[in-house]
């Protein structure tokens, strides 16, 4: 049994920063821990600017799910991507967890500051500042990218 | 005496930077989640890099603590200066946070560990 909010709507920039707003707020009420919260929407707006960038198809899709019996909050987003990028999606997962997370957010800093172009730091920030797990499915040519947050037992 | 340089002002976010004897200031407010902020933010701090080797100054201070969020992104402009600032060292890079705030007080200190010579991280309680 769990609680959820889901969304889905043409992944247009503008509207990234509405659902990390929205997504703050409803988690600061329902969980009353404000930097959870933060957290949370962090990952929903790293997660969802991916997506806009990557994405192959019109639509984008936010489903964050409290998971009452493992005492999780799962960030989900998916979408449609193309090979060439779900292999690299497939890559840097395999980068990011391949060691001490601040030594690969340092390292991926530094190397990104020495290359033109998009930053990758997302998922890296996810899993290092936000404390997150990373997973990610693929599925007939549609990628799922969920960051699961444990939450404080009561 | 003080001097105000030009601010940026666009697309939600607002750096107001000022110049006091020996110091350059910059105060950010507004969030940082434009889709490429490199586009305004990497000449933007290269003109600031440049203004404060040109005036000799002793520190450069940016108060990020009316920032409400700054992307992945946006975290990368500030990697390219820290970059550019530890291979050519002519002054401290300040960077005063809230620790409040959960992206600054995540974000901020990492950022130092880059260039611990010349980045101080000030975590300020409110």
């Amino acid at each position: 049994m769990s609680d959820y909010v889901e969304m889905r709507f043409g992944p247009r920039w503008t509207y990234i920063s509405c659902v990390r707003k929205f997504v703050a707020s409803f988690f600061m009420i329902g969980l009353a821990d404000k930097e959870r919260a933060e957290q949370i929407s962090m990952a929903a707006s790293e997660l969802l600017e991916n997506a806009v960038k990557y994405a192959s198809e019109e639509e984008g899709y936010l489903k964050i799910s409290i998971e009452k019996q493992q005492n999780e909050v799962d960030v989900c987003v998916k979408n449609k991507a193309e090979s060439q990028h779900i292999n690299t999606l497939r890559r840097e997962f395999a980068l990011i967890h391949a060691g001490q997370p601040e030594s690969v957010y340092l390292k991926k800093m530094e190397e990104a500051a020495m290359t033109e172009g998009q930053s990758r730091l997302g998922l890296i920030r996810i899993l290092f500042e936000a404390g997150a797990r990373l997973r990610l499915d693929v599925n007939d040519g549609e990628v799922s990218i969920h960051a699961i947050f444990p939450l404080e037992t009561a | 005496m003080n001097e105000t340089l030009t601010p940026l002002t666009a697309e939600g976010l607002s750096i107001v930077p000022a110049v006091h004897d020996t110091k350059l200031r910059l105060t950010m407010s507004g969030a940082v989640e434009m889709r490429d902020p490199g586009e305004m933010l990497n000449p933007f701090w290269a003109r600031i890099d440049e203004e404060a080797r040109k005036r000799n100054v002793q520190s450069v201070e940016v108060d990020l603590r009316d920032l409400n969020f700054m992307n992945s992104s946006g975290i990368l402009t500030l990697v390219r200066w820290i970059t550019k600032l530890k291979a050519s060292a002519a002054y401290r890079l300040v960077l005063r946070y809230d620790r409040n705030v959960t992206w600054q007080r995540s974000s901020i200190p990492t950022l130092a560990k880059l260039a611990p010579n010349v980045v101080v991280p000030l975590e300020i309680n409110g």
